[in-house]
């Protein structure tokens, strides 16, 4: 056996709230943080997005990633931060590009490298969409491997005028809040957040009963550089190796949290592959219609969100979802439902063909 | 331990593969001299001429890497690991991007495509068809520490061969390509990482 890696102090800062816990409630009585942005959009158009009100444009990205790992700091024992045997990691597409078109990243990780102490400069990893999955299957490498002994994966991206014209020229933002999965889906709609995680090899620094982390994969579809692969291809091979990892069975999988951004092409993809891969009956569900897709902050926020919805017993119901309508029907959670196991499967998929998976267990 | 077996150079002096110089580069447009290696390797790939300037020099490197290592040319589709990282991440075409809705006032679709680093993972994927692991990572300089740690980590979690890339263009191509795989000889990771500080500065 190899070193065992333990994940929790999650954190999630977005319009829902400022902690993981105050998100979940917000979650889990069917709040979403989607409202409409009038004169957001390119020509002065109005847009669906979530966006973190109260917190200035200028250093948005900064702030979120600096209050989310405050928020994880308080779960955890927070010397561990500054010392030798931890690393941090970033995950974000386009960080402070607001701020900055020619250095969206820099100014801001030397400032948190020096404001939190820290004794490595940061991985940052922009991936795309699988950025935030993808920095947390690269902490638990790092673990295993013995290179740290803790490190802290925290995500963040901001809703700029640059991303929302990029997706409106793509003709992919929806014209109401996104319906993932359903018969009459819309997607995307844009959403800001930052959140943390914390991964260790030691399991007596968390505040609350950690999680165990299984195992994680990657796998590129090889398809197209920006729409979702037809087969399916790179989702099912990254969750067959995340599944080959962990040494489980796909059956003792009781819960997915897909990426479902609630476009046409992504959503049909996904059931194409969970239905290759026999998880087609497994309860599943997409947080995009309470945060919005977040980017590099959604595979961060999305697993924080997991681990608190595991940790409080409720599943969160689809938020939008009515009826069925992609190729291969899903077990799409149309109420909050009590897991059936103690381990969950997150998945991820974007741009330039990514897909990551994680498979986490409740101790 | 793993070892570096290929590499690529490509700045503005020209193109050195595995140390002999391939190809000096005259022009200073980078976009005719990305042009003038697609020609000299007798490429014919018309989903190249689409490209950005960091995935063009990408795939170019890549392409250089196979035509000298055959195991990379032949390998099985998820054998292959790529673990790229530059300084600007897409920040090239962020500019372009944003100067179609700032100047132009149309968002252009085709550049916002390619306002993602990783993009060029995604073309050189489609191809090669490989479907392996893949990270890019910005780095405020050179990073051999990530390349040397994060290579022998995919190596041992399934790969056969790691590809490494730095890729910078906005000041004209700056880019280092090379191929990790594991090997039975002595060695360790200041010597990885000094070889890679040595193979880009040179």
């Amino acid at each position: 056996m190899g070193v065992s890696v333990y994940i929790g102090a999650e954190s999630i800062v977005s319009p829902l709230g400022l902690t993981a816990a105050s998100n979940t409630d917000r979650v889990l009585s069917g709040h979403s943080g989607i409202t409409l942005q009038e004169g957001r959009g390119w020509k002065q158009r109005d847009v669906y997005a979530a966006v973190v009100q109260g917190m200035a444009q200028e250093g948005k990205f900064e702030r979120l990633l600096e209050q989310s790992l405050n928020a994880a700091l308080m779960q955890w024992d927070a010397s561990l931060l500054s010392s030798d045997d931890t690393l941090l990691i970033i995950s974000s597409t386009k960080g402070g590009i607001a701020d900055s078109i020619t250095d969206p990243f820099h100014p801001v990780v030397s400032r948190l490298e020096s404001l939190f102490s820290l004794r490595h400069r940061p991985l940052l990893i922009s991936n795309a969409c699988v950025s935030g999955v993808l920095a947390v299957n690269t902490a638990a490498r790092l673990l295993k491997a013995g290179l740290y002994k803790h490190v802290v994966v925290a995500g963040g991206d901001v809703v700029s005028d640059f991303v929302l014209y990029g997706f409106q020229s793509l003709y992919a933002v929806s014209d109401a809040p996104c319906r993932p999965f359903d018969r009459d889906r819309k997607g995307v709609t844009l959403g800001e957040a930052g959140g943390a995680l914390v991964l260790s090899a030691e399991k007596s620094c968390f505040a609350a009963e950690p999680f165990l982390y299984m195992g994680g994969a990657g796998a590129n579809d090889a398809n197209h550089i920006s729409g979702p692969s037809r087969t399916g291809e790179g989702l099912v091979r990254a969750v067959s190796k995340a599944i080959a990892k962990a040494g489980i069975d796909r059956s003792e999988i009781g819960f997915i949290n897909a990426h479902g951004t609630g476009t046409n092409f992504n959503d049909e993809m996904e059931s194409i592959a969970f239905g290759r891969l026999g998880l087609e009956n497994v309860p599943l569900n997409s947080l995009k219609g309470y945060w919005g897709h977040t980017l590099g902050a959604a595979g961060v926020i999305e697993t924080a969100a997991c681990l608190q919805m595991m940790r409080r017993r409720s599943l969160a119901a689809s938020l939008a979802y009515a009826s069925p309508g992609t190729s291969v029907q899903l077990n799409v959670l149309t109420e909050n439902k009590t897991p059936d196991t103690g381990i969950f499967l997150k998945t991820a998929s974007g741009f330039g063909g990514g897909n990551a998976a994680l498979i986490v267990k409740k101790i | 331990m793993s070892r570096i077996i290929h590499y690529c150079r490509i700045n503005g002096d020209g193109v050195v593969l595995n140390g002999e110089k391939l190809l000096a580069l005259e022009s200073a447009d980078t976009g005719e001299n990305l042009l003038a290696i697609y020609r000299h390797i007798g490429q014919d790939y018309p989903k190249f001429h689409k490209m950005d300037l960091m995935s063009k020099v990408s795939f170019l490197g890549v392409e250089l890497l196979k035509s000298s290592c055959q195991g990379l040319a032949s390998a099985p589709d998820d054998a292959v690991a790529m673990l790229f990282a530059n300084s600007e991440s897409s920040s090239e075409t962020d500019i372009r991007f944003r100067d179609s809705y700032e100047v132009e006032q149309l968002p252009g679709p085709s550049l916002f495509v390619y306002t993602l680093p990783n993009v060029a993972l995604g073309e050189i994927s489609i191809r090669n068809k490989w479907y392996g692991e893949h990270m890019f990572a910005v780095f405020p300089n050179f990073a051999s520490a990530y390349f040397a740690d994060h290579s022998a980590l995919l190596l041992a979690d399934g790969a056969e061969w790691v590809i490494g890339g730095w890729v910078n263009v906005r000041s004209g191509p700056d880019a280092l390509f090379f191929v990790v795989d594991k090997s039975e000889e002595e060695g360790n990771r200041d010597g990885l990482m000094n070889r890679l500080e040595k193979l880009y500065s040179d």
